[in-house]
């Protein structure tokens, strides 16, 4: 039996989990190649016209994945992972989102709620409704997250170190050694962004590498343990709704007081809610702290040039900057 | 301390909270171009409507002397959670220095409430404090009972525009309004002037009722929804809405052993088509579309501000009712860029088809 993955949204954060927890439980574990625009095409045919563009580029994973005829389709419904804290409603309503705009798949569905008190999402309550449908035992089920909680806490690992999703994921699909990692760049800039729009070429557009190939070191929010990023927050008088977003506000609290951060990026999708919020936080606080702060906003119509002059203006005015401060001139 | 409020539906009802506790209250102006506008300028770009129309209220409340900023929070998981936190920053960084008190629900926290609630007594007793809500929350319902009437009303009226002078008139008489009995006199007086309002006759079978539903601010504040209960009336189709403040107040703030709200029903009409609730209103949102097709209704119109985060996936759902429960529904995104033509034009062909469709049924 064959169970479909999407490599969208949180498939960049619990995908080693879901992958060890099905071949554990004997399935063939499916999922997609990179989004293409053809993709987004297809998801875009079915998806309300307003709504992000992650959530189309979901949708087109789906389709996807239908093509290939799976058995079924890993859809879980995030509910939370913090007590008090939810995930954007569009995460919690995205199986029934699916069900209903995607022609075929009610029965393909495979939609658990997810809830749990930390990141940690392993814990069997979320997944022992899924036995029956699967005809697995429940003692399987539970052996079987025990291993995959061992593999994505091998993930998170290596993630705090340093790599990058994509960097940790590739290495754990081949089976190779991790590459190096990119530390001592010239520059340090901190990224903002979910982990489904940075590590989503089509959405970034290649950003991570695009930064690395100007010898630029890189930050992301899941290069952090959620404590660390928890403390950053304590001092604010009501903290956001939702986890990832508050993981993203956190981290960005955490580069504006970092002196070795030279600069910050906020890559959102256009249409995201939560970031409309956050952005505009950050960009009050960065005025304060005196740091570059510059948000970039993508979807499915943006185009690559404009993505790199910004991006190039931004890290030469960074550059002109630590120049300056420290009087060489002969860099320039 | 001067107080205001954020501006939503019938404004009378806050004003009154406020009067009876003794504080200067400066009631915001009705959202104007100039409110948007201000709104605009300084939210950020992708921030929802409502965000921005409270945004330039505050501003215009401000201008007016207001000192301190009376709202309700949320409990998530959709943005109006935390439109008191963007606010105040907002409103910071302009170089307004203001009070923003926030009621998150009380449940959640009960110690912030209750300093909150120490702050608004304004060294008025609790047993006081107890009977003034008593008052307006009643005020709500009997006010709530009018505008419902003048909504059937208005499809009918002989002389356009009677029924709004008539509520005009009504929400005089409620603001003068100190205890109980003058709730009931208010009441009578009110049904008095909607019983002089001349009316076509029109047979049962030819009225048209439409629902709206969908963002609450949206849909309870006819300034920014372009009035959409009076473009529809006129057109002759009798309107309810999904959201009423008195029964906001039974489903948000009564504990569930003094009231059974009708909200609780709505809710378990929705569960088919959104299992959990999702934030916002949109599991109400759906609730609310198969109870009128149930209703027998002739048609929804579904209002959302732009990019409201639950109310795409109750969009995204809706097609698939429309379908099994075969009653029209019209989505119409609102924000500052919405313009009056268009939403009048797409209403009138909206409403013929369902005339047309109406009139093969009974043929």
């Amino acid at each position: 039996m064959k169970i479909g993955i999407p490599k969208a949204l949180l498939y960049y954060y619990y995908y080693p989990l879901w992958k060890v927890l099905f071949e554990e439980l004997g399935f063939e574990v499916v999922t997609t190649k990179n989004t293409t625009k053809e993709l987004v095409d297809k998801g875009i045919k079915v998806s309300v016209s307003d709504i992000c563009v992650p959530i189309k580029i979901f949708n087109g994973h789906v389709l996807e994945l239908l093509e290939q005829s799976v058995d079924y389709i890993f859809v879980p419904r995030m509910m939370n992972i913090r007590k008090g804290e939810f995930f954007c409603p569009k995460f919690m309503g995205l199986p029934d989102m699916v069900r209903y705009c995607i022609p075929d798949i009610k029965k393909k569905l495979l939609a658990p709620n997810i809830s749990s008190v930390s990141d940690d999402i392993s814990d069997a309550k979320n997944y022992l409704p899924m036995c029956d449908i699967l005809g697995v035992s429940s003692y399987k089920m539970r052996s079987a997250l025990k291993k995959g909680k061992v593999a994505w806490e091998k993930y998170r690992r290596l993630s705090i170190k340093g790599y990058t999703a994509k960097e940790v994921l590739d290495s754990m699909e081949s089976g190779n050694n991790i590459k190096g990692d990119y530390k001592g760049g010239f520059m340090n800039i901190g990224l903002m962004s979910y982990v489904y729009n940075l590590y989503d070429e089509f959405i970034s557009m290649g950003m991570v590498d695009r930064l690395r190939e100007r010898n630029i070191s890189i930050q992301t929010f899941e290069m952090f343990n959620e404590n660390v990023l928890d403390s950053q927050l304590r001092s604010m008088r009501k903290i956001l709704f939702w986890t990832f977003s508050n993981k993203l506000l956190a981290v960005g609290y955490k580069f504006l007081k970092d002196s070795r951060i030279d600069g910050i990026i906020h890559i959102t999708a256009f249409g995201c809610g939560p970031d409309s919020l956050i952005g505009k936080v950050m960009e009050l606080e960065s005025i304060d702290y005196g740091k570059p702060f510059m948000t970039i906003r993508v979807d499915e119509h943006t185009g690559e040039n404009h993505l790199q002059t910004r991006v190039e203006a931004f890290i030469d005015m960074i550059y002109r900057k630590k120049v300056m401060l420290k009087g060489e001139a002969n860099i320039v | 301390m001067k107080v205001s409020f954020p501006y939503m539906g019938t404004t009378v009802i806050y004003k009154k909270l406020f009067e009876l506790l003794d504080h200067e209250v400066i009631e915001p102006p009705v959202p104007s171009q100039r409110t948007i506008d201000l709104g605009v300028k300084n939210s950020p770009e992708f921030a929802c409507y409502p965000l921005k129309v409270i945004l330039g209220s505050y501003i215009e409340a401000i201008e007016l002397g207001a000192t301190t900023l009376i709202t309700s929070g949320g409990h998530g998981p959709c943005r109006a959670g935390f439109y008191g936190e963007t606010h105040y920053r907002i409103l910071k960084s302009l170089g307004y220095d203001i009070e923003l008190i926030v009621f998150d629900a009380y449940k959640r926290d009960i110690t912030g409430t209750i300093k909150n609630v120490r702050k608004i007594l304004n060294g008025k007793s609790l047993g006081y404090l107890w009977k003034t809500l008593k008052i307006v929350y009643l005020m709500a319902k009997s006010m709530d009972k009018i505008e419902k009437k003048i909504q059937k009303l208005r499809a009918y009226e002989t002389y356009k525009g009677s029924c709004n002078r008539a509520w005009e008139e009504i929400q005089k008489i409620y603001d003068s309004v100190k205890s109980i009995e003058d709730i009931v006199n208010a009441e009578l007086q009110s049904k008095a002037i909607l019983d002089n309002i001349k009316v076509i006759e029109v047979s049962e079978s030819e009225r048209i009722k439409i629902g709206i539903v969908g963002e609450i601010y949206v849909v309870m504040e006819k300034s920014i929804n372009l009035k959409i209960e009076e473009i529809l009336g006129a057109m002759g189709a009798e309107v309810e809405r999904s959201q009423y403040i008195s029964e906001w107040i039974d489903y948000n703030l009564l504990p569930r052993w003094v009231s059974k709200p009708y909200e609780l029903e709505i809710l378990k009409k929705g569960e088919k088509f959104i299992k959990e609730i999702i934030g916002g209103h949109a599991k109400q949102t759906v609730g609310h579309i198969v109870d009128y097709a149930e209703r027998r209704f002739d048609g929804v119109v579904h209002l959302m501000p732009f990019a409201c985060l639950p109310e795409l996936v109750s969009q995204s759902i809706i097609p698939a009712i429309t379908k099994e429960y075969n009653i029209p529904v019209i989505t119409l995104p609102i924000d500052e860029q919405t313009g009056l033509a268009n939403v009048q034009t797409r209403i009138e062909a909206f409403l013929d088809l369902i005339k047309n469709k109406k009139r093969i049924r009974i043929a």
